[in-house]
């Protein structure tokens, strides 16, 4: 172990001067270096930005389809309340809107699950009672079904 | 390089950033949510819930949920705020052995430091999948009052997650380095945080290294949510008094006022009155009954005064306290959600006589401040402080003294642009190439750098000549303007130093400025866009005139018709007539005009060309219009 500390100091003895080329060469190396990580960086960064920007085009609607779906939970209300054809109609007409964006309604049947339902009431039972309607895009939750968890 | 995870470990919401070339960027979770609630659960099976789905599911299981753990992190059982807080929270809370708390989740008793850890486990997981790489490093924020049991849990929560946590940092602190602040010298900055459970108040002084914590101050049991139950009390009352009905009981009608009051809190930080609609809320025996009421920023302002003036209060206690006064501080940041309500903005702006900083949103700026502070760990950070950006936006003057813009504002240097311009008249000599900086849409309104002239341009139609003008700043801020003939390979130069070199006055003036006339700068503009549009076409109907004119008409043009002659002679009069005024309406009209009839006589023209079908239109090259 010794011997080997010693070996190193021995070879650090020699005197080593750094001349002004090798100072140089090694500073445009490191500045090499560093342009080529930030051209990587930079590449990267375009590639996962152009992956981002596919995803924003997909959910690009989604601000406006939220709002929309809003008014379509008044009109389901109203319906419930008033049985009028036309009323029908418009409600008809505005899932198939929906469908056109590929926005589907979140099932309510079955157990709870908090990945697609939000439980606003009840801790007794594990009965679900939809009380507004949840929905996914492209597959994934827009907004989560408000159920109530009843006996 | 492995990237250093920046995590603002809320009481309410949690968030991350990483740092990618250079610049510090929010990551989404799984759910694409760019902050996760602080809420871990365990379900009746076993199963455990962070985040949101934790939050989903928490009136179904209040005592397995865990919410607001870091109010109790690194506590003594016995320390008020644990017992005033125990009387809060649904879970069950007790004594650890070693005197510290422990809060009990299925049948398991935790250490808050544990579930601390869930939330960073998941974040840790979802930056994983979102980034493509391992995450191994991390930086925690904490309040600025947390003492060294609250910081030193922090750091076990983090190392419990699997995290090297690099460092824990302050809320404020992560702050002021997302909003590039520590470059400053001997500042003082007050970080006034505005959660959605807490109010926290911080006095930062900036030195040569170093960003210390000169006052801390607050209400750990101030935050949005009491502003949202003031207007869900608000609206409550209103139904109440307009249909006679009580719903204060009604989960379902009260969740439906929460959503109407929070669209509505969101609304009216941006206009002044909105509508509060929401139809069939409950029922009686008369059938069902709506709710629909205006509600105005100055009612909501009425609401929620108190708390926001108790904030301020607060503020000028802690300033007291850290020996300061509003005179003193240099810089205000504001931090939280809430802060983005125009009344809160309005009165820490009167309160310290100057704009807080807001444009990085609230929410994420001490994730982003967390992830700076580990891009300067890394190195990463170091070029984005050499990189400088045009504080203004740089170009030249072309035709109707329209300032065109070669870099736009806030473009990173080095950089540079190139463009190809042409002449404006026939035989054009010479161009002049008149450099400006400003925002302003019209030359004369901007700031002159330099002139110069290029010189020996062939004599040719106007519009032919291509002068290629490029812009060049070095990274050093050093502006090189270079003008080329392509046609000659002539070129002319000029080195405009300190062309970023403004003050941070005059920035803002002229920033303001262009906002300021922006309307009439669009309006002159326009006006000097149709008049180039107008001459041009003038010149390029007169040209056609003349070629087709016998006898010396060129080979292949067709004749010219003496009535279509006369035609187009007096149009082009009468653009060039209602070129003289400032009218706008009038210049169209007569351009339009003049277009209408140049198209059918050239239409005509181009009939009568035998070898017209054969060798077809001749395709010009796109060029810019001619704009000396």
């Amino acid at each position: 172990m010794d011997d080997e500390i010693k070996n190193d100091l021995s070879g650090q003895e020699k005197p080593t001067e750094v001349s002004e080329t090798d100072k140089v060469k090694a500073q445009a190396q490191e500045y090499l270096d560093n342009w080529k990580r930030e051209r990587a960086d930079f590449l990267n960064y375009k590639k996962d930005e152009t992956k981002r920007l596919g995803e924003f085009v997909k959910f690009a609607n989604k601000a406006v389809i939220l709002e929309a779906i809003d008014i379509l939970d008044d009109l389901e209300r109203a319906e419930k309340e008033i049985n009028n054809p036309g009323l029908n109609q418009i409600v008809a007409k505005f899932h198939n809107l929906l469908k056109i964006f590929e926005v589907e309604r979140i099932s309510t049947e079955g157990v709870f699950d908090p990945l697609l339902h939000e439980a606003v009431e009840g801790t007794g039972g594990d009965k679900l009672e939809e009380v507004r309607a949840g929905y996914t895009m492209h597959g994934k939750v827009i907004r989560p079904a408000r159920v109530k968890l009843t006996k | 390089m492995a990237k250093i995870l920046g995590i603002d470990l809320g009481t309410t919401n949690s968030a991350m950033a990483v740092v990618e070339v250079g610049q510090p960027r929010i990551l989404e979770n799984k759910e694409g949510m760019r902050t996760t609630p602080s809420v871990v659960a365990m379900g009746k099976n076993g199963e455990r819930y962070v985040g949101v789905t934790a939050k989903r599911q928490a009136v179904t299981n209040p005592a397995n949920t865990i919410f607001s753990v870091k109010r109790l992190i690194g506590r003594r059982f016995k320390d008020d705020e644990v017992q005033r807080d125990k009387k809060l929270l649904p879970y069950e809370i007790r004594e650890a052995s070693n005197g510290g708390v422990e809060v009990k989740m299925g049948d398991k008793w935790h250490k808050p430091e544990e579930i601390s850890a869930m939330i960073l486990q998941k974040l840790k997981a979802d930056a994983e999948d979102r980034l493509g790489e391992k995450i191994t490093e991390a930086i925690i924020t904490v309040p600025a009052y947390f003492d060294d049991s609250q910081r030193k849990a922090t750091k076990d929560a983090g190392e419990i997650a699997g995290l090297t946590v690099k460092r824990v940092i302050n809320e404020p602190t992560a702050a002021a380095l997302a909003y590039g602040l520590n470059k400053k010298k001997d500042e003082k900055v007050v970080v006034y945080d505005f959660g959605g459970g807490t109010f926290d108040i911080s006095v930062l002084e900036i030195g040569d290294d170093t960003i210390e914590v000169k006052a801390t101050g607050g209400d750990t049991h101030l935050g949005g949510d009491d502003i949202d139950q003031k207007i869900i009390g608000y609206l409550i009352n209103e139904f109440k008094k307009d249909q006679g009905v009580d719903v204060s009981k009604d989960q379902l009608a009260i969740q439906r006022l929460k959503d109407a009051a929070e669209k509505a809190k969101h609304e009216l930080s941006s206009t002044l009155q909105t509508e509060v609609n929401v139809p069939f809320l409950t029922a009686d025996a008369s059938g069902p009954k709506h709710f629909s009421m205006a509600f105005t920023r100055a009612k909501l302002e009425e609401l929620v005064g108190d708390l926001v003036t108790r904030s301020i209060e607060l503020t000028k206690k802690t300033l007291d306290e850290a020996g300061f006064k509003t005179g003193d501080i240099n810089e205000i940041i504001l931090v939280g959600g809430q802060t983005r309500m125009p009344l809160i903005v309005e009165e820490v702006k009167k309160l310290f006589g100057k704009e807080p900083h807001k444009d990085i949103n609230p929410d994420e700026v001490v994730a982003l401040g967390a992830a700076v502070q580990g891009g300067i760990m890394q190195g990463e950070i170091r070029d984005v402080l050499l990189l400088d950006v045009t504080p203004l936006s740089l170009g030249i003057e072309t035709l109707g003294q329209v300032f065109t813009k070669m870099i736009e504002k806030n473009t990173t240097v080095p950089v540079s642009k190139t463009q190809i311009f042409s002449t404006a008249a026939d035989n054009q000599p010479s161009v002049e190439i008149h450099i400006l900086q400003g925002e302003r849409a019209m030359a004369h309104d901007n700031k002159t750098l330099g002139r110069f002239i290029l010189d020996g341009v062939p004599p040719a139609p106007r519009g032919v000549p291509q002068v290629e003008v490029s812009f060049d700043i070095d990274a050093n801020g050093i502006l090189h303007v270079k003008a080329k003939d392509k046609a000659t390979g002539k070129e002319q130069s000029i080195k405009i130093e300190g062309s970023s070199g403004l003050s941070e006055d005059e920035k803002k003036r002229m920033t303001a400025d262009a906002e300021k006339h922006a309307a009439e700068d669009a309006k002159k503009k326009e006006l000097a866009e149709t008049r180039n549009l107008g001459e041009t076409l003038a010149y390029t109907t007169e040209k056609m005139v003349k070629e087709n004119e016998a006898p010396d008409a060129p080979a292949g043009a067709g004749k010219i018709k003496e009535d279509d002659k006369k035609e187009l002679n007096d149009k082009i009069e009468k653009v060039r007539s209602a070129l003289k005024s400032d009218d706008l309406g009038e210049i169209k009209k007569q351009t339009e005009e003049l277009s209408k009839s140049a198209q059918r006589v050239g239409g005509e023209l181009y009939k009568q060309t035998p070898s017209a079908e054969a060798s077809g239109p001749k395709q010009e090259e796109p060029k810019e219009e001619p704009k000396y």
